[in-house]
Protein backbone atom coordinates (compact mmCIF):
# COMPACT_ATOMS: atom_id res chain seq x y z
CA UNK A 1 0.00 0.00 0.00
CA UNK A 2 1.24 2.97 -0.96
CA UNK A 3 2.56 6.26 1.49
CA UNK A 4 -0.91 8.16 2.82
CA UNK A 5 -1.22 11.49 0.92
CA UNK A 6 -3.55 14.03 2.38
CA UNK A 7 -4.30 15.71 -0.65
CA UNK A 8 -4.75 12.37 -2.62
CA UNK A 9 -6.95 11.33 0.19
CA UNK A 10 -9.03 13.79 0.19
CA UNK A 11 -10.08 13.70 -3.22
CA UNK A 12 -10.12 9.75 -2.96
CA UNK A 13 -12.92 10.39 -0.14
CA UNK A 14 -14.37 13.01 -2.43
CA UNK A 15 -14.66 10.81 -5.28
CA UNK A 16 -16.37 7.88 -3.14
CA UNK A 17 -19.18 9.82 -1.81
CA UNK A 18 -19.89 11.40 -5.15
CA UNK A 19 -20.00 7.73 -6.94
CA UNK A 20 -22.36 6.78 -4.25
CA UNK A 21 -24.55 9.20 -4.58
CA UNK A 22 -24.47 8.76 -8.27
CA UNK A 23 -25.00 5.14 -7.74
CA UNK A 24 -27.87 5.28 -5.64
CA UNK A 25 -29.47 8.38 -8.01
CA UNK A 26 -29.15 5.60 -11.06
CA UNK A 27 -31.19 2.80 -8.80
CA UNK A 28 -34.21 5.51 -7.95
CA UNK A 29 -34.26 6.98 -11.75
CA UNK A 30 -34.05 3.11 -13.43
CA UNK A 31 -36.90 2.12 -10.99
CA UNK A 32 -39.01 4.86 -12.36
CA UNK A 33 -38.17 4.09 -15.70
CA UNK A 34 -39.47 0.64 -15.02
CA UNK A 35 -43.52 0.47 -14.52
CA UNK A 36 -45.28 -1.47 -11.94
CA UNK A 37 -47.37 -4.38 -11.42
CA UNK A 38 -50.59 -1.86 -12.66
CA UNK A 39 -49.10 -1.69 -16.46
CA UNK A 40 -50.79 -3.54 -18.51
CA UNK A 41 -47.77 -3.89 -21.18
CA UNK A 42 -46.34 -7.59 -20.92
CA UNK A 43 -42.57 -6.10 -21.58
CA UNK A 44 -40.99 -2.64 -21.74
CA UNK A 45 -40.37 -0.27 -24.92
CA UNK A 46 -37.14 -1.23 -26.25
CA UNK A 47 -35.94 2.27 -25.84
CA UNK A 48 -36.68 1.91 -22.02
CA UNK A 49 -34.70 -1.29 -21.80
CA UNK A 50 -31.94 0.44 -23.63
CA UNK A 51 -31.98 3.04 -21.26
CA UNK A 52 -31.87 0.47 -18.23
CA UNK A 53 -29.22 -1.43 -19.44
CA UNK A 54 -26.77 1.68 -20.28
CA UNK A 55 -27.67 2.83 -16.27
CA UNK A 56 -26.63 -0.76 -15.27
CA UNK A 57 -23.46 -0.48 -17.45
CA UNK A 58 -22.62 3.14 -15.75
CA UNK A 59 -23.35 1.71 -12.45
CA UNK A 60 -21.24 -1.47 -12.61
CA UNK A 61 -18.18 1.11 -13.81
CA UNK A 62 -18.85 3.14 -11.35
CA UNK A 63 -18.12 0.07 -8.32
CA UNK A 64 -15.24 -0.68 -10.30
CA UNK A 65 -13.52 2.54 -10.58
CA UNK A 66 -14.29 4.49 -7.71
CA UNK A 67 -14.64 1.95 -5.17
CA UNK A 68 -12.77 -1.01 -6.55
CA UNK A 69 -10.03 1.89 -7.36
CA UNK A 70 -9.55 0.47 -11.10
CA UNK A 71 -9.38 4.09 -12.07
CA UNK A 72 -5.31 3.80 -10.47
CA UNK A 73 -4.51 0.62 -11.51
CA UNK A 74 -2.73 -0.97 -14.71
CA UNK A 75 -3.92 -0.88 -18.18
CA UNK A 76 -4.47 -4.92 -18.21
CA UNK A 77 -6.74 -4.39 -15.14
CA UNK A 78 -8.83 -1.73 -16.64
CA UNK A 79 -8.77 -2.75 -20.19
CA UNK A 80 -10.24 -6.51 -19.00
CA UNK A 81 -12.65 -4.97 -16.58
CA UNK A 82 -13.97 -2.58 -19.22
CA UNK A 83 -14.20 -5.76 -21.62
CA UNK A 84 -16.25 -7.78 -18.83
CA UNK A 85 -18.72 -4.96 -18.82
CA UNK A 86 -18.90 -3.88 -22.30
CA UNK A 87 -19.71 -8.07 -23.91
CA UNK A 88 -21.61 -8.21 -20.97
CA UNK A 89 -24.50 -5.62 -21.28
CA UNK A 90 -24.02 -5.99 -24.99
CA UNK A 91 -25.15 -9.74 -24.81
CA UNK A 92 -27.61 -9.06 -22.20
CA UNK A 93 -29.13 -6.08 -24.02
CA UNK A 94 -28.88 -8.32 -27.68
CA UNK A 95 -30.84 -11.40 -25.49
CA UNK A 96 -33.97 -8.89 -24.33
CA UNK A 97 -34.16 -7.64 -27.90
CA UNK A 98 -34.21 -10.58 -29.79
CA UNK B 1 6.55 30.50 -23.51
CA UNK B 2 4.70 31.86 -20.79
CA UNK B 3 2.74 35.21 -21.34
CA UNK B 4 4.49 38.26 -19.35
CA UNK B 5 2.90 38.39 -15.80
CA UNK B 6 1.37 35.19 -15.62
CA UNK B 7 2.51 32.60 -13.13
CA UNK B 8 2.67 28.92 -14.10
CA UNK B 9 1.47 26.69 -10.66
CA UNK B 10 3.33 23.35 -10.64
CA UNK B 11 1.34 20.48 -11.86
CA UNK B 12 1.13 17.90 -8.98
CA UNK B 13 3.14 14.58 -9.96
CA UNK B 14 0.78 11.96 -11.54
CA UNK B 15 -0.43 9.28 -9.59
CA UNK B 16 1.23 6.12 -9.50
CA UNK B 17 -0.57 3.21 -11.00
CA UNK B 18 -0.78 0.14 -8.70
CA UNK B 19 -3.23 -2.78 -8.50
CA UNK B 20 -5.62 -2.84 -5.67
CA UNK B 21 -4.96 -5.81 -3.45
CA UNK B 22 -3.01 -8.11 -5.22
CA UNK B 23 -3.36 -10.40 -8.40
CA UNK B 24 -3.96 -13.77 -6.89
CA UNK B 25 -7.30 -11.73 -5.29
CA UNK B 26 -7.88 -10.53 -8.90
CA UNK B 27 -7.65 -13.70 -10.50
CA UNK B 28 -10.38 -15.30 -8.31
CA UNK B 29 -12.50 -11.73 -8.74
CA UNK B 30 -12.57 -11.34 -12.59
CA UNK B 31 -12.84 -15.74 -12.71
CA UNK B 32 -16.15 -15.21 -10.69
CA UNK B 33 -17.44 -12.54 -12.52
CA UNK B 34 -16.49 -14.43 -16.26
CA UNK B 35 -18.81 -17.11 -14.46
CA UNK B 36 -21.52 -14.78 -13.33
CA UNK B 37 -21.49 -13.39 -16.77
CA UNK B 38 -21.94 -16.44 -18.07
CA UNK B 39 -25.14 -17.41 -16.23
CA UNK B 40 -26.50 -13.74 -16.67
CA UNK B 41 -26.33 -14.32 -20.83
CA UNK B 42 -28.13 -18.01 -20.29
CA UNK B 43 -30.71 -16.68 -18.26
CA UNK B 44 -31.28 -13.95 -21.07
CA UNK B 45 -31.29 -16.86 -23.79
CA UNK B 46 -33.90 -18.69 -21.72
CA UNK B 47 -35.55 -15.50 -21.51
CA UNK B 48 -35.78 -14.80 -24.96
CA UNK B 49 -37.33 -18.36 -25.40
CA UNK B 50 -40.24 -17.54 -23.37
CA UNK B 51 -40.16 -14.24 -22.84
CA UNK B 52 -44.04 -13.69 -22.06
CA UNK B 53 -44.07 -16.05 -19.61
CA UNK B 54 -40.64 -14.77 -17.63
CA UNK B 55 -42.19 -11.09 -17.83
CA UNK B 56 -45.49 -12.08 -16.22
CA UNK B 57 -43.20 -14.13 -13.38
CA UNK B 58 -41.06 -11.10 -12.70
CA UNK B 59 -44.23 -9.19 -12.04
CA UNK B 60 -45.01 -10.50 -9.06
CA UNK B 61 -41.05 -9.41 -7.68
CA UNK B 62 -40.99 -6.09 -5.71
CA UNK B 63 -39.66 -3.86 -7.16
CA UNK B 64 -38.83 -1.89 -4.04
CA UNK B 65 -37.70 -4.69 -2.10
CA UNK B 66 -34.84 -4.69 -4.93
CA UNK B 67 -34.19 -0.65 -4.83
CA UNK B 68 -34.00 -1.03 -1.28
CA UNK B 69 -31.60 -3.64 -1.26
CA UNK B 70 -29.59 -2.40 -3.64
CA UNK B 71 -29.23 0.98 -1.96
CA UNK B 72 -28.32 -1.15 1.58
CA UNK B 73 -25.52 -2.94 -0.59
CA UNK B 74 -24.50 0.49 -2.40
CA UNK B 75 -24.20 1.97 1.32
CA UNK B 76 -22.70 -0.99 2.84
CA UNK B 77 -19.93 -0.56 0.02
CA UNK B 78 -19.27 3.18 0.48
CA UNK B 79 -18.63 2.40 4.28
CA UNK B 80 -15.98 -0.26 2.88
CA UNK B 81 -14.45 2.24 0.51
CA UNK B 82 -14.10 4.70 3.49
CA UNK B 83 -12.79 1.92 5.47
CA UNK B 84 -10.05 1.47 3.38
CA UNK B 85 -9.24 5.27 3.39
CA UNK B 86 -8.90 5.07 7.08
CA UNK B 87 -6.66 2.54 7.06
CA UNK B 88 -4.30 4.44 4.63
CA UNK B 89 -4.47 7.46 7.02
CA UNK B 90 -3.35 5.13 10.23
CA UNK B 91 -7.19 5.74 11.74
CA UNK B 92 -7.62 2.04 12.54
CA UNK B 93 -10.85 2.64 15.02
CA UNK B 94 -12.91 4.25 12.32
CA UNK B 95 -11.79 1.75 9.83
CA UNK B 96 -12.78 -1.09 12.31
CA UNK B 97 -16.11 0.61 12.64
CA UNK B 98 -16.97 1.24 8.94
CA UNK B 99 -16.13 -2.13 8.39
CA UNK B 100 -18.46 -3.24 11.14
CA UNK B 101 -21.19 -0.65 9.84
CA UNK B 102 -20.26 -2.66 6.45
CA UNK B 103 -21.20 -6.33 7.79
CA UNK B 104 -24.03 -4.97 9.56
CA UNK B 105 -25.64 -3.28 5.86
CA UNK B 106 -24.60 -7.39 4.45
CA UNK B 107 -26.65 -8.79 7.52
CA UNK B 108 -29.21 -6.30 6.46
CA UNK B 109 -29.18 -7.41 2.88
CA UNK B 110 -29.35 -11.00 3.72
CA UNK B 111 -32.92 -10.32 6.59
CA UNK B 112 -34.39 -8.50 3.34
CA UNK B 113 -34.09 -11.25 1.10
CA UNK B 114 -34.99 -13.84 3.28
CA UNK B 115 -38.49 -11.66 4.08
CA UNK B 116 -38.67 -11.78 0.01
CA UNK B 117 -37.71 -15.25 -0.72
CA UNK B 118 -40.55 -16.27 2.01
CA UNK B 119 -43.00 -14.04 0.50
CA UNK B 120 -42.80 -15.69 -2.78
CA UNK B 121 -42.23 -18.94 -1.62
CA UNK B 122 -45.63 -18.90 0.88
CA UNK B 123 -47.06 -17.27 -3.05
CA UNK B 124 -46.42 -20.81 -4.45
CA UNK B 125 -43.52 -19.49 -6.41
CA UNK B 126 -40.72 -22.25 -5.98
CA UNK B 127 -37.77 -23.29 -8.37
CA UNK B 128 -39.78 -25.75 -10.62
CA UNK B 129 -40.80 -22.12 -11.91
CA UNK B 130 -38.80 -20.91 -15.29
CA UNK B 131 -38.13 -17.28 -14.19
CA UNK B 132 -38.10 -18.39 -10.16
CA UNK B 133 -35.63 -20.84 -10.93
CA UNK B 134 -32.73 -18.82 -11.92
CA UNK B 135 -34.33 -16.15 -9.32
CA UNK B 136 -33.54 -18.56 -6.44
CA UNK B 137 -30.23 -19.51 -8.18
CA UNK B 138 -28.95 -16.60 -9.15
CA UNK B 139 -29.83 -14.98 -5.76
CA UNK B 140 -29.12 -18.34 -3.53
CA UNK B 141 -25.53 -17.79 -5.02
CA UNK B 142 -25.45 -14.42 -4.91
CA UNK B 143 -26.20 -14.57 -0.74
CA UNK B 144 -23.42 -17.46 -0.42
CA UNK B 145 -21.05 -14.81 -1.95
CA UNK B 146 -22.33 -12.36 0.49
CA UNK B 147 -22.23 -14.62 3.46
CA UNK B 148 -17.91 -14.98 2.25
CA UNK B 149 -17.91 -11.31 2.17
CA UNK B 150 -19.22 -10.72 5.91
CA UNK B 151 -16.52 -13.88 6.76
CA UNK B 152 -13.69 -12.13 4.95
CA UNK B 153 -14.26 -8.86 6.64
CA UNK B 154 -14.53 -10.46 9.77
CA UNK B 155 -11.01 -11.47 9.43
CA UNK B 156 -10.64 -7.67 8.85
CA UNK B 157 -11.86 -6.95 11.80
CA UNK B 158 -9.47 -9.04 13.62
CA UNK B 159 -6.41 -8.02 12.03
CA UNK B 160 -6.83 -4.42 12.95
CA UNK B 161 -8.11 -5.30 16.49
CA UNK B 162 -4.28 -6.57 16.86
CA UNK B 163 -1.43 -3.27 17.05
CA UNK B 164 1.12 -6.21 15.84
CA UNK B 165 -0.92 -7.94 13.26
CA UNK B 166 -1.87 -5.12 11.35
CA UNK B 167 -1.95 -5.37 7.70
CA UNK B 168 -3.57 -2.89 5.59
CA UNK B 169 -3.81 -5.47 2.48
CA UNK B 170 -5.63 -7.59 4.44
CA UNK B 171 -8.55 -4.94 4.51
CA UNK B 172 -8.01 -4.16 0.83
CA UNK B 173 -8.57 -7.68 -0.24
CA UNK B 174 -11.82 -8.24 1.86
CA UNK B 175 -13.05 -4.98 0.68
CA UNK B 176 -12.15 -5.91 -3.08
CA UNK B 177 -14.43 -9.00 -2.67
CA UNK B 178 -17.18 -7.02 -1.10
CA UNK B 179 -16.76 -4.31 -4.11
CA UNK B 180 -17.32 -7.79 -5.72
CA UNK B 181 -20.64 -8.64 -3.91
CA UNK B 182 -22.30 -5.70 -4.73
CA UNK B 183 -21.19 -5.50 -8.58
CA UNK B 184 -22.85 -8.50 -8.72
CA UNK B 185 -25.76 -7.56 -7.27
CA UNK B 186 -25.92 -4.25 -9.45
CA UNK B 187 -26.33 -6.98 -12.36
CA UNK B 188 -28.58 -9.77 -10.35
CA UNK B 189 -30.98 -6.76 -9.72
CA UNK B 190 -31.23 -4.88 -13.77
CA UNK B 191 -31.40 -8.59 -14.68
CA UNK B 192 -34.51 -9.58 -12.87
CA UNK B 193 -36.12 -6.77 -11.23
CA UNK B 194 -35.87 -4.27 -14.16
CA UNK B 195 -35.70 -5.84 -17.80
CA UNK B 196 -39.16 -6.97 -18.42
Amino acid sequence: MSAPDDRLLRKDRRAVFAAWAALTAATVLARFLTPGESRSATALGDGLVAAIAVLGLVKCRLIIRCFMEVRHAPRWLRAATDGWLAVLWAALLVGYLL
Amino acid sequence: MTAPGTTTRPRPPARERRLPGDADMWVMILGDLFFFGCYFVTYMVFRAMSAGRFTASQRHLDIDIGVTNTVVLLTSSLFAALAVLAVREGAWRRARRLLWATGACGVLFALIKAYEWHTEISRGHTIHDGFFGFYFVLTGVHLVHLALGVLVLGVAVRELRSPRGRRPTIVEQSVLFWHMVDLLWVVIFALLYLMR
